[in-house]
């Protein structure tokens, strides 16, 4: 067999065993880190340890900045924003990594003055030495070349395109459309423009979004999650406490353990399999590394 | 220095009182507003007469209103010359303005036929006094024009400058953080009636040209109404008319001398006279005996009284043609159950639209009929009404948007969201959406969606989740259509209806606990 022939065989097999060739090329070995424990500053503190540090990802000096959903004019307790008492955790983490500079936002759904205030994420990092928790200006937007499956191009909040580290906390909660919103979605909060508009194909949409701009670490706050009427919900009823902390370097393999939170299966959710689809990281938990701390 | 009388500290006090308060009518992280500029409107008198006129009822809140018009019987018109914001704005001014003379036309009983027509209409349940209010023009000026202005001007040299430096510029970000958080709008809003509303304030101040206050003295309808009951007031110049060896009174007096005899329901009590007096002799002292208090300046005739309130009646019933179309899309703001009623509260101070968390309220200008201009209309497309707050409802002055807590008003219906197929993505295109349910703020959801399996455009069987609305449930906050991705019409709207009663208490409450386990603050 000559060289050609050799690649035409591959080639052609590729066709059709297409996931035997992604297994070939996957990332050998996504790690995912839950903690568990009703302190919840422990408990993110034992994930980010389980991967390694906060020293892997933030090196002294940089600027990080780390996005929580920020999204909803809601209390803590409906499980519609993130755990401030994780936000504030991983930012004093980042601080002690040594880095120069932690930037918290999110660009809201509801009023962002009221969302900050009632999500007590910026009580819980008020006075912080090199934090800034800011509203998204507009001016800072810039166009970024997507050239993906359902987006051309798209706006990325500047801040978070020039941080050295990108650290995604987002809450696991339910969602009308894609049934879930975990670490794929939140990314969604960095975006300008009509965020609406992408909803027509959200899973693509989002795998387009996700395969440009990289989270470094993904940590899912299911220390309680909202089961029903997401992702806003209002309804202590439909919150569910948990008492877990899930992270990952792996986006994909974050959301895909935190969707068995919910009892379903991560390709039960259109979002995780098309990004596992599209190579963006693992879905498949037997093939995920799953470190209980 | 020139030393400064009592009376323009006082002035100086107000003024400065008002633009803080002004600016304090706006959101600060916290539920509740601690004060707002609406203090001014329930100390004011021609608003809490003609609101409790058009009332017929006696509305507790304005009863300070009632006090300054008592206070005038002893007092005269020190309102105007110690605290209308609007008068201080003039006196700043005037001494830059080179007078022309009086305008012959403003003489006489002009501005009694600006009041009586406004109280009159007032007895026919429409509520005009606040269209010419100085204190509500003032505000107005400053809420639709000034402050937008501001802010505008501001936000857009920090763009722009962000434009030059980029992220370099993050070094003056202290110094643009303090203009935000206490001198900007948080919200760049455009309003319709800016134009007008600065029109009617320049005009104001353009009226200087001809004499000092000339808008006090012979339009405002505030000051007339004060100038009416100091008529019958206590309080006396002396001498009440000029001396004849001096006669500097005509000069000092900015709004009372302009004859022999001073026009006791013009005095302003500025005290100028007394205080700079060559002789000495004008003072002010209380007079009880009736013969001092004749000829005190033209009698009101009785048919300016009766032609006043007539016209007031002629306003009242002849603007009242309503375009049934804009009808359909007329929202007012949380709470507000009667039109009717509402009509007789509003004192278009455009309080509630200043502090609008989303800029969802503007002034209407034809859409309630020309009797409801600069009363405030919701306008989902370009804001909605934040389920949790109560903002409107704590700075309406006269309680036009009642005061309540947030888990009542997120029960009162503003109107009902209604899907528009031909529009709605899911119905039109046929691809997924459903942005509208997302932002619906309700609990239980007042928007839905069913998935239904219908073909595509290419002949493929699809499934698509298609939006409904649940109308028990539907309290009309807007949310849906201002989020609605579509561009132009939006493929949900909110429609008004005649029937507010509010949404039913959720049935079976969740366990409640005070303490919140996630260390946040309800805001």
């Amino acid at each position: 067999m000559n060289r050609r022939r050799f690649i035409k065989v591959v080639g052609f097999c590729s066709l059709f065993m297409q996931s035997w060739l992604r297994e070939l090329f996957a990332a050998p070995g996504s790690t995912v880190a839950v903690a568990r424990g009703a302190d919840h500053a422990e408990s993110t503190r034992k994930a980010i340890a389980a991967l390694g540090g906060m020293q892997r990802f933030v090196k002294p000096g940089q600027t990080v900045v780390v996005k929580p959903n920020i999204g909803w004019d809601r209390a803590p307790a409906y499980a519609a924003t993130t755990n401030p008492t994780v936000v504030r955790t991983v930012v004093e983490e980042c601080l002690k990594a040594g880095a120069k500079k932690v930037k918290v936002f999110d660009r809201t759904c509801n009023d962002p003055r009221r969302c900050y205030a009632s999500s007590g994420i910026e009580a819980a990092l008020k006075g912080m030495k090199g934090v800034e928790v800011k509203h998204p200006e507009e001016e800072r937007y810039k166009t970024v070349t997507v050239n993906g499956k359902a987006l051309k191009e798209f706006e990325i909040y500047g801040e978070a395109l020039t941080a050295d580290a990108y650290i995604n906390v987002p809450v696991a909660k339910h969602h009308g459309l894609s049934r879930l919103t975990l670490g794929m979605k939140n990314v969604m909060g960095i975006l300008g423009g009509n965020r609406g508009a992408i909803h027509k194909n959200l899973d693509q949409a989002l795998a387009d979004i996700n395969s440009v701009f990289k989270s470094h670490l993904t940590i899912i706050d299911a220390t309680r999650i909202l089961t029903d009427h997401g992702p806003q919900g209002g309804d202590l009823r439909d919150v569910r406490v948990l008492n877990q902390i899930i992270a990952s370097t792996d986006i994909v393999a974050a959301d895909a353990y935190a969707t068995t939170l919910f009892g379903l299966k991560p390709s039960d959710i259109a979002v995780t399999r098309t990004a596992y689809q599209r190579g963006l990281g693992e879905m498949n938990l037997d093939k995920i590394r799953i470190v209980k701390v | 220095m020139k030393k400064i009388s009592s009376a323009r500290l006082s002035q100086l006090f107000f003024l400065t009182l008002f633009l803080v308060l002004f600016l304090m009518t706006e959101y600060r992280g916290s539920d509740r507003i601690v004060a707002a500029v609406n203090g001014f409107f329930r100390a004011n008198p021609l608003t809490a007469a003609s609101t409790m006129l058009a009332a017929r009822e006696y509305i507790p809140l304005l009863l300070p209103g009632l006090l300054m018009l008592v206070l005038a019987l002893f007092l005269g018109r020190f309102f105007c010359g110690w605290i209308c914001p609007l008068g201080t704005v003039l006196d700043l001014v005037t001494a830059k303005i080179r007078k022309l003379g009086p305008i012959m036309a403003l003489q006489g009983n002009l501005k009694y036929w600006l009041l009586f027509p406004l109280l009159g209409a007032s007895l026919f349940q429409v509520n005009l006094a606040g269209l010419l209010d100085p204190i509500a023009l003032l505000l107005r000026a400053l809420t639709f024009f000034f402050h937008p202005l501001l802010g505008e001007t501001v936000r857009g040299s920090w763009r722009s400058l962000y434009g030059m430096v980029g992220d370099r510029r993050d070094m003056l970000d202290p110094g643009y953080h303090l203009l935000r958080d206490y001198l900007l709008p948080f919200r760049e809003t455009l309003y319709p009636l800016a134009f007008l509303s600065a029109l009617l304030f320049f005009l104001i101040l353009f009226l200087e040209r001809y004499e000092r206050r000339t808008w006090c003295r012979r339009l405002c309808p505030l000051g007339t109404l004060l100038g009416l009951v100091s008529r019958f007031g206590l309080l006396r110049r002396v001498p009440a008319k000029l001396c004849s060896d001096c006669q500097a009174c005509r000069e000092l007096c900015p709004t009372s001398f302009d004859q022999e005899l001073l026009q006791t329901e013009a005095c302003i009590l500025c005290m100028e006279c007394t205080l700079k007096c060559p002789s000495q002799r004008a003072r002010f002292s209380f007079r009880f005996r009736k013969k001092h208090r004749l000829n005190q300046g033209q009698m009101l005739e009785r048919r300016v009284l009766l032609g006043g309130l007539f016209s007031g009646f002629v306003i009242a019933k002849t603007f009242r043609f309503r375009d049934p179309e804009q009808q359909s899309l007329l929202l007012r703001p949380p709470g507000v159950r009667n039109e009717g009623e509402f009509l007789e509260k509003c004192v278009r101070c455009g309080e509630c639209m200043k502090v609008c968390l989303r800029s969802a309220l503007y002034p209407a200008f034809t859409q309630a009929g020309m009797e409801g201009i600069y009363t405030p209309i919701l306008l989902p497309r370009l804001g909605y009404c934040e389920y949790n707050c109560t903002l409107c409802g704590q700075v309406c002055p006269t309680g036009a948007i009642p005061d309540l807590a947030a888990a009542v008003k997120q029960r009162e219906v503003i109107g009902k969201a209604v899907v528009d197929k031909n529009h709605c993505i899911p119905f039109a295109k046929r691809t997924d959406c459903i942005v509208c349910e997302e932002h619906c703020p309700i609990p239980q959801k007042a928007i839905r969606s069913e998935i239904v399996e219908l073909l595509g455009f290419d002949g493929k069987v699809l499934r698509v989740k298609q939006p409904y609305v649940v109308d028990e449930l539907c309290n009309g906050c807007g949310i849906c259509e201002n989020v609605c991705p579509l561009e132009g019409k939006a493929g949900i709207k909110v429609f008004a209806v005649k029937d507010r009663t509010p949404l039913k208490e959720p049935s079976a409450t969740a366990p409640a606990s005070d303490e919140d386990p996630y260390g946040g603050s309800s805001g």
